[in-house]
């Protein structure tokens, strides 16, 4: 089946798209505002969401929304934010039950995209500014999300090591922002910032699953009623250059009963590129799933590890790989990942571990059709990088890899930052 | 061979059903236009079924904490290696997971369908254990342990069924603990696997783009036995009524403490419809109470006590059942008392009628929203299945539920005297 994102319209700096899928029994509406990421728009950028999703004209708390959404048989509301590279993205997500289940007249999908439309366009006030009761709120529980990034040790071992290693570059930012900068937040402010925000950020509007004409009409219709100007350029990702500083240690030491050990690499390869394919089929033979060589050798092998993996982050060209061990076998564990990459690069690789490689990215990408926030992501992530890929064309890319060309890539990958998290 | 075809027209769903000589059910529920195909085998044998006599002995038999799980591990290494490599080749991603109260093994693929398949079936019926593959596992299994040992989130559950039961084998972690799976050996592996990995304690559903009579047909002639196995017989300890503790605490290195609510049912009902009236009662009762339409969830968020990591569930095993309520909070036991407090106003004041019919609307769409996902409706059919009842009974209890029902399951399940508190703290520097 050939299904991609076709491109509705475009005004004001908001791009629409629709990615038409009759199987699915919901249709969802997803808005992405992007931004660089900087020091000093980063904390207001991640708060603006948290604080918009409290109420609005009409459905002045959580509670109102959340009533609302109920009645709309249980249809869903939810914002956050991600990194994408070097763009810092706002979304906001609406997902309701297809028309034809529901006995009602009118369309749920219009629906609760008036009701986004107007959490987006006209927030609670008080004194011409946000409400102060709700920034308040909001801006603990955005520091408790900051501070208990700690809490699950898997992720911050790999957060912890990509960020060491582009501390001077934007990437080092974290996408939800700082403490410090949150203390400086007032609802003047942030009102000011969001003024900002709505009328300058590029946004993304994706419609995906079934949506009548008139549905995806109205919505462009309201979208269309912010009040916009000339829309801000945002970096996309790789634009800034890698500040290699050789490679270089950093170790902490916390309560924990597991060591963890990250390696930081730059690719050196972005998308858009040739060898961007090949590097896709190289992260799947070195650590994408139970095939790779990490999981054969560090945890089968060796029984060092439960879980080891590699991962890459497209749009900056980096490659992390990342397990838990025991304190006492965190250089062996940095030797047999060390080796496994040698021997990708020296061309060990058997034609079973290439096309087993090759199979799980196909499978992957052939999968997550029948996601519809897999499939929104995806072509999001197109968008931003400037990618002309379909799910299809980038399955046929990389299907053409052989083994020397990921033999050629690897030459291009250098270790960058070792991180490791150690037992008290 | 003899099909059954179940229609569910209210959402466009199909199952069909086939029973295997051996006492196996498979299942297929068809999903046209989907890419993802997914099978899976569960077997009713979990982390809770530890005590029990094996077919055709007199003795009981109480295996290691972790047997269960260990066994899953050990499953994928077959005579001619490990059998991830026979399903990577294939380009399909193969998974197991290991509960209180059943394992699954499973695939996902996109094309070759019927190739993976027949593995599947293939593997969880050849066990090939030996010494040194047991031993060199326990590496694994132990690194596996202290992952979870790191948990914030998987402690603090423990924690609170450790405080809530006190005799009952869910207080076990399901990894059981680096001590406990040192005695574990390939006798006792083939022991757990003689008596519990027979054909009729297993059931096979595949759901996706596939064809149904192709599948049964492979499960025909893929399944080894050919008569049903005796009943195992369980040994489950009395457990009292009661709680064990209403507070328990540990120490983590966690930024911001973390606390679960429990309330402990004195009668659970685990099996058939009953199970799943209940558990529907129990879940519409947690939104009315809890849900972000709810007084108390506005009344706790905006005074500063729980944050967006609030959350709640209620949980039937083999042989128990639970709510638990929890996320992140400064003051868990504040949180504690006002939720101890709005459900004894509630008990006084009674349920809105009004909030019961809009939270199951919603739950009904959200339900809906399940059977998007190939393997969201795989993971929610298994998870029913040996409580002996379909995932698409939950569409009639919702439609048929009554209010006056739903009213005694809560003067019967929020009782004060059954809630436990569990926090994990910070550690003091």
């Amino acid at each position: 089946m050939k299904e991609s994102a076709v491109k509705t319209g475009s005004f004001k700096g908001i791009d629409f798209y629709f990615i038409k899928a009759d199987r699915f029994k919901t249709s969802s509406v997803s808005v992405f505002f992007k931004d660089s990421l900087t020091r000093e728009n980063v904390s207001g950028n991640a708060l603006l969401p948290a604080v918009l999703r409290r109420g609005c004209e009409g459905f002045p708390s959580t509670r109102h929304i959340a009533g609302r959404l109920e009645e709309l048989y249980g249809a869903s509301f939810d914002c956050g934010v991600v990194k994408k590279g070097e763009c810092q993205v706002m979304m906001f997500f609406v997902e309701s039950v297809a028309d034809k289940y529901t006995r009602e007249k009118e369309s749920l999908l219009a629906n609760v995209f008036r009701l986004l439309y107007r959490i987006l366009a006209s927030p609670v006030k008080e004194g011409g500014v946000f409400k102060r009761e709700y920034l308040e709120q909001e801006k603990n529980s955005l520091r408790d999300l900051i501070e208990g990034r700690v809490n699950d040790k898997v992720s911050y071992a790999v957060e912890r090591c990509l960020e060491t290693m582009c501390e001077k570059e934007p990437y080092g930012i974290y996408e939800y922002g700082s403490v410090d900068d949150l203390k400086a937040i007032t609802a003047d402010s942030l009102y000011a910032h969001y003024l900002d925000f709505m009328a300058g950020l590029p946004v993304d509007v994706f419609v995906c699953g079934r949506a009548e004409d008139r549905v995806m009409e109205e919505i462009r219709d309201l979208m269309g009623q912010l009040e916009r100007r000339e829309p801000k350029r945002v970096e996309t990702g790789s634009s800034s250059p890698a500040v290699q500083a050789g490679e270089r240690e950093l170790a902490e030491r916390m309560d924990v009963n597991q060591a963890k050990i990250s390696l930081g690499f730059r690719t050196n390869t972005f998308p858009g590129e040739e060898d961007y394919y090949r590097l896709l089929v190289y992260n799947a033979i070195l650590g994408g799933g139970v095939h790779s060589k990490l999981f054969q050798n560090v945890r089968e092998r060796e029984s060092l590890v439960y879980y080891i993996f590699s991962r890459l982050e497209k749009f900056k060209g980096l490659l992390v790989v990342s397990g838990g061990t025991e304190g006492r076998n965190l250089e062996k564990t940095r030797r047999v990942i060390l080796k496994q990459m040698e021997e990708i690069a020296r061309g060990n690789i058997s034609p079973m571990e290439l096309e087993a490689a090759v199979r799980s990215i196909r499978t992957g990408l052939e999968t997550l059709k029948d996601n519809q926030v897999s499939m929104v992501d995806f072509y999001f992530s197109q968008a931003v990088s400037g990618g002309k890929d379909t799910l299809d064309s980038l399955i046929e890319k990389v299907e053409r890899v052989k083994e020397e060309d990921v033999v050629s890539v690897s030459k291009k990958i250098r270790l960058d930052t070792v991180y490791y998290l150690l037992p008290k | 061979m003899d099909v059954k075809t179940i229609s569910v027209e209210s959402v466009d769903e199909v199952v069909h059903a086939y029973s295997h000589r051996s006492g196996l059910k498979a299942f297929v529920i068809p999903k046209k236009g989907y890419t993802q195909k997914f099978a899976a085998v569960s077997v009713a044998f979990g982390s809770v079924d530890n005590y029990f006599i094996p077919p055709g002995k007199t003795q009981a038999l109480r295996v290691p904490d972790g047997t269960a799980h260990f066994l899953e591990h050990k499953l994928f290494e077959q005579k001619d290696g490990n059998v991830m490599e026979k399903f990577a080749r294939l380009g399909s991603s193969p998974n197991a997971y290991t509960g209180f109260s059943q394992t699954v093994f499973l695939f996902s693929c996109a094309d070759r369908f019927n190739e993976n398949f027949r593995l599947l079936l293939d593997y969880v019926q050849n066990p090939h254990f030996t010494d040194e593959s047991v031993e060199k596992e326990k590496g694994i299994i132990e690194q596996e342990i202290q992952m979870y040992e790191d948990s914030p989130g998987w402690r603090v559950f423990f924690n609170l069924l450790n405080a809530l039961y006190l005799e009952d084998p869910v207080r076990i972690d399901i990894a059981g603990s680096p001590e406990s799976i040192r005695e574990i050996d390939k006798e006792i592996l083939y022991e757990c696997y003689g008596s519990f990995y027979h054909p009729s304690n297993m059931m096979v559903l595949a759901v996706g783009d596939v064809d149904h009579l192709e599948v049964f047909q492979m499960v025909e002639k893929g399944i080894g036995k050919s008569e049903p196995a005796p009943e195992i017989e369980r040994i489950f300890p009395a457990e009292p009524p009661r709680i064990g503790s209403n507070y328990v605490e540990q120490s983590l290195s966690v930024a911001v403490p973390r606390f679960q609510i429990g309330f402990k049912d004195e009668a659970p009902q685990t099996y058939g419809r009953e199970s799943l009236m209940r558990e529907v009662a129990v879940k519409l009762l947690l939104e009315m109470l809890l849900g972000k339409s709810s007084d108390l969830y506005n009344r706790l968020y905006g005074e500063g006590l729980i944050n967006p990591t609030f959350e709640y569930d209620y949980g039937i095993e083999r042989s128990c059942a639970f709510s638990a309520i929890g996320g992140e909070s400064w003051k868990p036991p504040e949180v504690r008392d006002k939720i101890a407090k709005a459900i004894e106003r509630v008990g006084r004041e009674g349920l809105k009628t009004e909030a019961f019919e809009r939270v199951r609307r919603a739950m009904t769409g959200r339900l809906l929203r399940q059977l998007n996902s190939v393997e969201g409706m795989a993971y929610t059919f298994t998870s029913v299945y040996f409580r002996g009842v379909s995932m698409f009974d939950y569409l009639d209890i919702y439609d048929k539920i009554t209010f006056e029902y739903v009213r005694e399951v809560f003067k019967d399940h929020f009782k004060p005297e059954n809630l436990a508190l569990s926090v994990i703290k910070p550690i003091e520097e």
